[in-house]
């Protein structure tokens, strides 16, 4: 037999094996290593800083977790959110994240390695990637062999779309979710392919973890169930999938009605019936399949399929009827809006004014995925080729996540390791076929006798086409492609694959595709690095620009406010601000809010967009009530930066709307022609809310008396500046005129609202003498 | 290494006890200068003393109880000389409103021969603004209270007391009352940036009762200042020696404090940029200052609760040998918002540096020798409480130090850290109202025996065994009850 290029012949198999295993070994580290690597681009450019919003309270209520340990922050009741309702932590809270750098942070103290826990929240994300590529290795290599597993690894390592999430500082939920998601994906198929008890604990255990890591923890529980039923439809009910699911769903709700946040949620809303109907299903089946080994009679199991469809129906009506009577909780509303988009638009404008909660745009499905999202669908339709029960699971994932991931900017999260699977098991068959060194012989010679050898081989289908035959002897799962090159070349006992009459002729062939296939994922490497560290690396607290001499210059206003604030207030102070800068204040001002990104009280939220939206003297009792000292407004207006609260100031309108119908009204903020503008033609309205005088508060006096022109909205304030009866100036930031920096919310739309990508700061604060609210609002040039 | 000064040495009281009864000196003359500025204030008296017996070899200085109060620093020095003579601070007798601080004389003088004594002092604390309050534009003035005559046990001929300010502007100051006993004329006057009182002619000994009430009074001066009043209300810091990394890492925990008057109103930063534009900064807003780290630091960090303190810069300074010339690493430390007068800022400023420009190794007595600097200088700021802990190489043992001034308190405890096993001993000391003249070193030596420098890497030795020995137990043992393969699906 020949081969298209040389191949030692005097290496034993267990040589190889264990080289083989080594290799693989060496390949994780090392893809280990890219994935944190590639994360650390925010350490490097900036420093090791907590990102964005939501961290912040991660991070907050990580060091409490640190400092007074686990208890305390079981029961945390935070005064200073939600003044002056307070919010209860520890109940309303995923903990699994705390928790988790809790019990790093404390090993690490036990084995007298103090590192601060800022440090280990900050390189959480990038550790548990690492996980993560592991997970995945796992995971793929279950649908294929160990090369697409290490293919899988290698993808999900430095995809964007899973770095977006993951980069140090990024210490949100997901961080580690998507590790935990993989994980108790590889267990559940695991327990499925062995019906092992063993591992449906071990999946229900990481389910576990999940549910108090992530709320997507949803996904997993109505996937599992989902790709259950599916196999039961197929008629591929068998023990196996009946312990691993028993297994899994036992253990796993009871484990998840430990988080105080989850509680009955899973026995008593809409999300989670799915898992317990398949449950039901599961038990009726299996009696059934019981019944009828020990009664053969075609009747009976007539009778037992029709009770089955009836006992199936009726808790079908069962359930709607107990949602009717609102035994169970009927779904909401961000579950509506996965259905229909326009959903939250309607009804709930506070979902709907977080951009990540936007309809996907097509160009960042490339942006986050890139060549993945073309070999994607290859590696789906692979999966049928052979249509094991875990390549079900993978379609049924691939279709499920693909919907969700162009609804839902945040849901790619959940598509992008699928799409790593499928297309590395895609790759990885084209590799096997191409790489692999068996020659054809020619076709004319050989035709009978290759036909015999298939035959032979055991193949069911004589008359199956011989490349197909060859891929699946490479792809046979007990042994790796590199012993199946040795066994040709020793030209060992392995019969069959010798003499295929079909495949790829020549090294140029071969080259060719090996080559560009080396191309795309050269590319990719590039694309990916380029994306994590122009796109996903900025902290959003701290933003850069450019000097003149190319230098870096690093624009702080956030955290100097925030610092004056934490420095130079009482401790008590109240700070007023639209929620997005909650967190950020409770973290690093240190200071009271009335709302926060944990959104839960809608006419809190309303009643601070009221005050923001009314004049001055309709919103000063409103401060007044709510003890507010500060308050805090966000300005780009000098130096363009777009992610500012004008911007922002119609979501807040539309909230108030929502509650105050009468008092507050959307058009009146727009001109007569329904335009949205600051400048001579804003209507009265806008020109008296709050917000605006805040805003433009002496912007004038910058300019030396002219109108100043609005860098954002392009256009000029009035010449005659708003004046502020009620409140004053307390403190602004410095701030430059930045030259000419491309946003970063171009590349990254999905951070467009929540990372915003400059700013000037305002705080307002209180007069010595009386309990007057002040403010500010400017932003001045560099001179 | 010995103290220098100011030892408590009660013994030597009983020397003293005699100078009430008769005179051993005269002041020919003193001459009081006082240089203020805004936390700190330098004070120098020049005391030009006539020996009246022989053999005399100790002269007493007295200090009125509340400027004893404010003096952080003290220093007597004959004219001309530069080493600082032995002072020892008598016990203080609450009934009296002053301290008595003996000097040793360098040697005998005789009698009726005149030689002078140089008496600095540096006060902290001892100026408060005026008006308690400015807005952004306004003027920061202070004011500074001191007693008209310098308290001395001897009868003096004549003396005279300088107050400079920095700027020629002072918006007052007090006329003395009741003195014209001393003086004819020119019992206070101004001229360009100084008030001079006296000179004061044929005091007697200032340290009488009578004296005290009938004649010593305060005067305040009332004067513009120009620069920022700045405090460190709390300074921790801590130096950590390794013998591994062969580095110095000193780490600051500073809350700085700016103890001008406070703002009046709010801040506008249109009105501070504004004053940046025109080159007229406020007096009492510190936008940044500037420190001299040492030279060859690497690894500089400075940051606050919040993360990097983005707007400071550093310039380092090659790494120079022990006893070449001083070179200095400036640091332009620019605190995130500009400190108004009541404004607090909290930073945490961090460096490595070359063990070996700091320490050394004495062969004979096996004993290495660090010097370790109390504290970076803060121009003209005080420094209010300072806790300086030196962590020493873990395995440390006989463990001595040499102060230039003795600490409030100093306690030796452990420390526990990176790749540590048994921890590694600190020592602690405790300070009140530090200025630049306390910028000097403690001098700290100690013995590590070899077994003890090789602690470290036998401790992460053995884990990384243990591991490993672990991992190959694990992968060996088989631990499945049912040893048949699973059944093929």
């Amino acid at each position: 037999m020949s081969t298209a290029y040389p191949i030692p012949s005097d290496i034993s198999p267990a040589t190889v094996k264990n080289t083989a295993s080594l290799l693989r070994i060496v390949a994780l580290s090392l893809i280990s290593g890219a994935a944190i690597a590639s994360r650390l681009f925010a350490v490097i450019n900036f420093e090791s800083i907590i990102h964005e919003f939501d961290p912040w309270f991660n991070y907050r209520a990580t060091r409490v977790l640190a400092a007074k340990g686990f208890y305390e922050f079981w029961n945390w009741f935070d005064p200073t959110a939600w003044y002056p309702l307070g919010r209860v932590v520890g109940g309303t809270v995923y903990p699994g994240l705390m928790v988790t750098s809790g019990v790093i942070y404390n090993i690490l103290h036990f084995l007298n390695l103090p590192v601060d826990i800022r440090n280990v929240c900050v390189l959480l994300a990038p550790g548990f990637s690492a996980l993560t590529a592991w997970a995945t290795y796992m995971f793929t290599k279950e649908m294929k062999d160990e090369s697409a597993g290490l293919l899988a690894a290698a993808f999900i390592g430095i995809v964007p779309g899973y770095i977006s999430r993951s980069v140090a500082g990024s210490y949100d939920n997901e961080a580690i979710a998507i590790f935990l998601l993989m994980f108790t994906f590889y267990c559940w198929i695991k327990a499925l392919k062995q019906g092992s008890a063993l591992f449906g604990t071990i999946a229900a255990v990481f389910y576990f973890y999940m549910v108090a890591a992530w709320g997507g923890y949803v996904f997993i529980t109505n996937m599992i169930p989902l790709h259950a039923l599916v196999l039961v439809l197929m008629g591929r009910f068998s023990d196996r999938l009946y312990v691993a699911y028993s297994s899994w769903y036992a253990i796993g709700t009871l484990a998840s009605m430990q988080v105080p946040f989850v509680g009955f949620q899973p026995v008593s809303t809409s999300e989670h019936m799915g898992a317990l109907g398949v449950f039901g299903l599961l038990q009726i089946v299996a009696f059934a399949q019981l019944v009828r080994t020990h009664v053969s009679s075609q009747q009976f199991q007539k009778l037992l399929f029709g009770s089955v469809v009836a006992i199936g129906v009726l808790g079908f009506f069962s359930f709607i009827f107990l949602t009717y009577k609102g035994k169970i909780a009927p779904w909401t509303g961000r579950f509506y809006s996965l259905w229909d988009t326009g959903y939250a638009k309607k009804y709930i404008p506070i979902i709907a004014s977080v951009s990540e909660h936007q309809p996907t745009a097509w160009p960042s499905f490339f942006m986050d995925l890139q060549f993945l999202i073309f070999l994607f669908p290859a590696g789906v339709v692979l999966c049928f080729r052979e249509l094991r029960d875990e390549h079900l699971f993978v379609i049924i994932y691939a279709v499920m996540a693909s919907y969700f991931a162009g609804v839902m900017v945040r849901l790619m999260l959940t598509l992008t390791p699928v799409v790593c699977v499928a297309s590395a098991v895609a790759l990885s068959t084209l590799l096997d076929t191409y790489i692999d060194p068996t020659e054809p012989v020619a076709d004319d010679d050989t035709r009978s006798e290759a036909d015999s050898t298939v035959t032979s081989n055991g193949s069911s289908a004589p008359s199956k086409k011989a490349k197909k035959a060859a891929a699946a002897a490479v792809s046979a799962p007990s042994k790796g492609p590199l012993s199946d090159l040795v066994a040709a070349a020793t030209g060992s006992a392995h019969a069959g694959t010798g003499n295929i009459t079909t495949g790829i002729f020549g090294l140029d062939s071969r080259g060719v595709v090996v080559l560009n296939v080396v191309f795309m994922l050269m590319f990719f490497v590039f694309h990916c690095t380029w994306v994590t560290s122009n796109a996903y690396s900025s902290p959003s607290v701290v933003l850069a620009s450019t000097n003149p001499d190319g230098s870096q210059h690093i624009i702080d206003d956030f955290r100097e406010a925030y610092y004056w604030l934490r420095q130079n207030t009482p401790q008590d102070a109240v700070v007023m601000s639209w929620w997005d800068y909650g967190y950020q204040i409770a973290g690093m001002a240190d200071r009271p809010t009335l709302v926060d990104n944990n959104t839960w009280n809608n006419t809190h939220i309303a009643t601070v967009g009221k005050a923001m939206s009314s004049s001055e003297e309709v919103a000063y009792p409103i401060l007044r009530k709510h003890d507010v000292d500060y308050v805090l407004v966000i300005f780009g207006g000098l130096i363009g930066y777009s992610g500012d609260d004008i911007n922002k100031f119609l979501w807040m309108v539309r909230i108030a709307q929502g509650v105050w119908p009468e008092e507050i009204q959307e058009p009146n903020y727009f001109t007569s022609q329904g335009e949205y503008r600051i400048d001579d033609r804003a209507s009265q309205t806008m020109k008296d809310s709050l917000m605006y005088k805040m805003s433009y508060y002496r912007f004038n006096e910058l300019f030396g008396g002219n109108p100043g022109t609005d860098r954002v909205r392009q256009q000029q304030v009035p010449k005659e500046g708003p004046t502020l009866d009620y409140l004053d100036e307390a403190f602004t930031s410095e701030n430059w005129i930045v030259s000419l920096f491309p946003s970063l919310s171009y590349l990254a739309p999905h951070h467009f609202f929540r990372s915003t990508s400059d700013a000037s700061n305002c705080i307002c604060s209180r007069n010595s003498d009386s309990d007057f609210v002040s403010m500010s609002l400017l932003v001045l040039p560099r001179w | 290494m010995m103290p220098k000064r100011w030892r408590n040495f009660p013994l030597l009281l009983l020397v003293n006890a005699v100078f009430a009864s008769s005179q051993p000196f005269e002041n020919s003359a003193i001459v009081r200068s006082i240089e203020l500025g805004g936390s700190v204030v330098h004070v120098t008296t020049t005391y030009a003393i006539k020996p009246l017996e022989a053999g005399l070899k100790s002269y007493s200085i007295a200090l009125g109880r509340e400027e004893k109060e404010k003096t952080s620093w003290l220093e007597v020095k004959s004219k001309g000389q530069d080493n600082a003579l032995q002072v020892t601070e008598q016990s203080f007798d609450p009934s009296k409103d002053f301290h008595i601080i003996d000097v040793q004389l360098p040697s005998a003088y005789p009698v009726n021969k005149s030689f002078n004594l140089v008496l600095e002092t540096v006060q902290t604390h001892a100026t408060h603004p005026w008006p308690e309050t400015a807005a952004q534009k306004d003027e920061q003035a202070l004011k500074y209270t001191t007693d008209l005559f310098v308290v001395s046990p001897y009868v003096t001929s004549i003396q005279r007391t300088k107050i400079k300010t920095v700027t020629p502007r002072v918006i007052s100051f007090t006329e003395p009352k009741n003195v014209e006993g001393f003086a004819k004329e020119n019992l206070a006057s101004k001229s360009g940036p100084s008030v001079v009182y006296g000179p004061f002619e044929n005091v007697p000994p200032s340290t009488s009762a009578s004296f005290l009430e009938t004649y010593q009074q305060p005067v305040t001066v009332h004067y513009y200042h120009d620069q920022p009043c700045l405090e460190i209300t709390k300074l921790e810091r801590f130096a950590e020696i390794s013998h591994w990394g062969a580095n110095l890492n000193i780490e600051d925990k500073i809350v700085l404090y700016n103890a001008g008057p406070k703002l009046k109103g709010h801040f506008s930063r249109l009105e501070h940029q504004t004053q940046a534009f025109y080159k007229r900064p406020a007096p009492h807003v510190l936008p940044a200052m500037t420190l001299h780290l040492p030279a060859g630091i690497r690894n500089t960090y400075y940051y606050d609760t919040i993360g990097n303190v983005s707007t400071s810069k550093l310039r380092v300074a090659p790494s120079t040998s022990k006893n070449k010339q001083k070179q200095y690493s400036v640091f332009e430390f620019r605190p995130r918002y500009p400190l108004l007068g009541g404004w607090n800022y909290s930073f945490t400023l961090g460096f490595d540096s070359p063990l070996e420009d700091s320490a050394s190794y004495d062969k004979k007595t096996g004993r290495y020798i660090v010097e370790i600097p109390i504290m970076t200088a803060f121009l003209g700021t005080v420094i209010d409480d300072e806790e300086l802990t030196v962590i020493l190489p873990e395995g440390a043992t006989d463990v001595r130090f040499a102060a230039p001034f003795p600490a409030i308190s100093n306690m030796i405890g452990t420390h526990v850290t990176y790749l540590d096993t048994t921890g590694r001993p600190a020592l602690t000391f405790k300070y009140k109202n530090l200025t630049v003249r306390h910028a000097e070193s403690i001098f700290v030596t100690y013995k590590v025996s070899w077994s003890a420098h090789l602690k470290k890497p036998i401790a992460v030795g053995t884990a990384f065994l243990g591991l490993f020995t672990l991992g190959m137990i694990a992968r060996r043992v088989n631990l499945t009850l049912n040893q048949q393969k699973p059944k093929a699906s």
